[in-house]
């Protein structure tokens, strides 16, 4: 197979008559290698370890358990994507109130959420919503930042009245 | 940005309108209309018109999904428009291109905007200036015969 592209490292000879490649994986990465994100996902792993795999899925099961009774619990909001393993995040409507609303007034109150069709706009057709609002929870958010998203929302509704 | 400037996005007027909007349904009679989508946040509308020989905007109106923001402009467009002459209605939209990019400050520079100066604090929201925009993007190309006009 031909490299696709040209650079250092990816040769090992190169006359007028004849160019001879480097053998595999070289001839196929030329150029300096991506080092700095190399060196960053080692500092991430790292930085991961130092909290360990099973406390951060603990934490976040427990943010997603949380965050879901507390969402559940404001009249009007509901949560799209109720699966029993799903992933730690938040996907919501709240009647009467367009996602991209939400997302400016919660925002407003310092709470970053994404808002839109999520480029899923087959899901959205089938639940006959234009967008939903989605609050994605890391290992490092609290229940505290969930009272405070809660409060945002209720806010929110306040303007709409 | 302080607090103050950004819940000025949501102004009484702005949610009346998004609560109630004008023109809210399908001319049957319309001489010109088209399809505008912004499809990174799927905002989407139908601006219809009806001109006649005189090139004036004799009635107008719109249909779509869309937020507060997106619906209210549509609904206040179409209420300043009706009965206006096209060259008129051109020359506001520059206006409000303007006004909604920051490039106008109604209160410093002569203007016909009117009661459209609401949505003036709306270019402190960068994302939120396309929900704005959308209606008179599509009415300026229903205008030029476009079919459909997209915002990204």
């Amino acid at each position: 197979m031909p490299p696709y592209q040209g650079g250092g490292d990816m040769i090992s000879k190169v006359t007028f008559e004849k160019t001879t490649y480097n053998v595999l994986p070289y001839k196929f990465e030329a150029g300096t290698p991506n080092v700095a994100d190399a060196i960053g996902l080692g500092a991430a792993i790292d930085y991961l370890q130092t909290f360990g795999l099973d406390n951060t899925l603990q934490h976040k099961k427990e943010l997603l358990d949380y965050g879901t009774q507390a969402l559940q619990s404001i009249p009007g909001v509901k949560i799209i994507g109720t699966a029993q393993r799903k992933t730690s995040i938040l996907s919501f409507t709240v009647d009467g109130i367009h996602a991209h609303d939400i997302g400016t007034l919660v925002d407003n109150e310092g709470v970053a959420i994404r808002t839109g069709h999520h480029c899923n706009q087959p899901v959205m057709q089938h639940f006959h919503i234009p967008a939903t609002s989605r609050a994605s929870l890391a290992f490092y958010n609290t229940k505290e930042e969930i009272d405070k998203l809660v409060k945002a929302v209720y806010k929110a509704k306040k303007v709409f009245e | 940005m302080d607090h103050d400037t950004r819940t000025e996005l949501y102004q009484q007027v702005i949610l009346e309108h998004n609560k109630k909007p004008r023109n809210f349904k399908k001319l049957e009679n319309a001489t010109h209309s088209a399809e505008g989508y912004n499809p990174l946040c799927g905002d989407h509308l139908m601006v219809y018109l009806h001109v006649n020989n005189a090139q004036t905007i004799e009635d107008i109106s719109f249909e779509g999904d869309g937020c507060a923001i997106s619906k209210a402009s549509a609904s206040m467009m179409t209420s300043t428009l009706k009965g206006m002459k096209i060259e008129d209605a051109q020359k506001l939209f520059e206006q409000f291109h303007r006004l909604v990019t920051g490039e106008l400050d109604p209160g410093q520079e002569e203007n016909t905007l009117g009661k459209l100066a609401v949505f003036s604090g709306i270019w402190h929201f960068p994302a939120r200036v396309k929900c704005a925009i959308l209606s008179w993007h599509t009415m300026k190309g229903a205008l030029e015969h476009q079919q459909t006009v997209s915002t990204e």
